[in-house]
């Protein structure tokens, strides 16, 4: 399946905390990514690729185009997604993760904009977030996915074909009108360009063709 | 003297007047070092003759080397422009039917799957044919082409009707002249079409009841409708699908269920002639022949 990314803006991250950031001691717990796309229209989000830098959990609210007269809703699409099985040691935190629609909550149709929040409750950790994140979306399908049928079709080869008494070898007729094939397909495929220049049709011919010289 | 015969012998062209000469006593064959035998053989004509000869020994790979190479001498007895000179000058309709003898056995040396020597045995034979004309006439006219397509074909024991249609389109008219390219590839259709029938035989045997000694036709009718269809089917397809297709429908699994088929449908069983077999399925083979243009 062809996907095809989706030019996004990035905003910068916005730490949740209590208090005052610069004053407080400690760290936040929460962050909060927004993705716009500025330049798109409502589209069906594919698949959200990111790489982690010690996020544990990771929620993801979309706003989706409802209709021209409703304003647009957020929605909860991903809830807590664990990246860290245990927040407070190393494994998962630096990990490229691929998350589908199909793992979401809601429909991804008609996406506006996304929301990443992003939690880390181990305290052991100086920063965290998510890096070279990108948004796929379906792309074009490929001429070449209808498939015919003897092809998407194939015989299965468990059915036994129920045989009648009497009836020839299946394999050697097949082997002998696959000879009776190919060299049907050889004479078609050889051809001279040679004309021999005849000039009439069916023994006749056009009177403007001869000449009276 | 002595000497003197010797150098003349080693100068002597024609081959009869060298083996007259190989009975006398060499005595000075010390003088005549061996490697004057080699010139000798190289002189007159043996060492290219052994040569060639060899060479379309390994090309046909015959299965019966001595026959072969006994007609391979014959053949170029005939051809040899002493030998047609010498004698009586045969009437022109004999000698029309040794050129044509000889051309077919050029033809039939090598298999037309070996393409290279099939393509090169058929430009002799053009060469043989054309060559006897007339100096005023070089080439092949469409009399000697339809005559030898239809010697072929007679060789080849495929039934008369069965290549009918195949002869009356590529045959040419006997006044034209024929390219060798529209030879070549009448001769290959010919040969092909030839093993079409035979294979086409051999399925008919397949497919006969062995207590009856005939074919089903319902049976031989579902078979030569696969294959019509494999053959068809895929006309506009690009080649590597069309052959992946064509394998599919003419696969063991789906021939048992095109067979099976014909059977479990209620018709009558009436039987299928081998020659109705053979004439249907040669239809096939013809309505892809391009016919001369």
């Amino acid at each position: 399946m062809s996907r095809v990314s989706v030019p996004c803006h990035v905003k910068g991250t916005v730490a949740l905390q209590v208090g005052d950031v610069r004053t407080s001691q400690g760290r936040p717990g929460v962050l909060v990514i927004d993705v716009t796309f500025p330049s798109v229209a409502p589209f069906e989000l594919q698949e959200i690729m990111f790489k982690n830098y010690y996020t544990a959990f990771l929620s993801i609210r979309v706003r989706q185009h409802t209709s021209t007269h409703t304003p647009a809703k957020w929605v909860t699409c991903l809830r807590d997604y664990c990246l860290m099985p245990d927040p407070h040691s190393e494994e998962g935190a630096q990990e490229y993760v691929s998350l589908f629609k199909h793992q979401m909550l809601c429909d991804m149709a008609r996406v506006l904009e996304l929301r990443l929040i992003l939690r880390q409750p181990s305290p052991l950790w100086l920063s965290f977030t998510v890096e070279e994140l990108q948004i796929y979306q379906q792309g074009p399908k490929s001429p070449s996915m209808t498939f015919p049928k003897w092809l998407s079709h194939p015989v299965s080869c468990e059915q036994p074909a129920p045989l009648i008494e009497g009836l020839p070898d299946p394999s050697r007729v097949s082997s002998e009108v696959q000879q009776m094939w190919a060299l049907t397909e050889m004479i078609r495929a050889s051809h001279t360009s040679t004309r021999i220049g005849r000039f009439d049709v069916d023994g006749c011919y056009d009177l403007n063709l001869l000449s009276y010289t | 003297m002595k000497m003197a015969a010797v150098e003349k012998r080693r100068q002597v062209v024609a081959p009869a007047a060298s083996f007259a000469d190989s009975s006398r006593p060499a005595v000075s064959r010390a003088a005549a070092t061996a490697e004057s035998e080699e010139d000798f053989l190289r002189q007159v004509g043996v060492t290219e003759m052994l040569r060639a000869a060899l060479l379309k020994v390994l090309e046909a790979r015959p299965e019966e080397p001595i026959a072969f190479l006994a007609h391979y001498f014959e053949n170029m007895g005939l051809r040899s422009p002493a030998n047609g000179g010498a004698g009586e000058p045969p009437g022109q309709l004999l000698l029309q039917q040794q050129r044509l003898g000889r051309a077919l056995w050029h033809l039939r040396l090598a298999h037309h799957s070996q393409r290279t020597a099939f393509n090169n045995n058929v430009s002799v034979a053009y060469e043989c044919l054309s060559a006897s004309g007339r100096k005023k006439k070089p080439g092949l006219d469409g009399r000697t082409y339809s005559e030898l397509l239809k010697r072929i074909c007679r060789d080849g024991e495929a039934p008369e009707e069965v290549v009918a249609p195949l002869l009356h389109k590529i045959q040419c008219r006997d006044h034209e002249a024929v390219p060798l390219d529209v030879f070549r590839a009448g001769m290959l259709t010919c040969f092909v079409l030839l093993e079409f029938v035979a294979r086409a035989g051999a399925l008919y045997q397949l497919l006969e009841d062995p207590a009856l000694a005939v074919a089903d036709r319902r049976v031989g009718q579902a078979v030569l409708d696969t294959l019509e269809g494999a053959l068809q089917a895929s006309d506009a397809a690009a080649v590597p699908a069309r052959f992946l297709e064509a394998g599919s429908r003419l696969g063991p699994d789906s021939l048992a269920l095109a067979m099976d088929r014909a059977l479990v449908a209620r018709r009558p069983s009436s039987p299928m002639t081998r020659e109705e077999f053979l004439e249907k399925a040669a239809a096939l083979f013809i309505a892809k022949v391009k016919p001369v243009a």
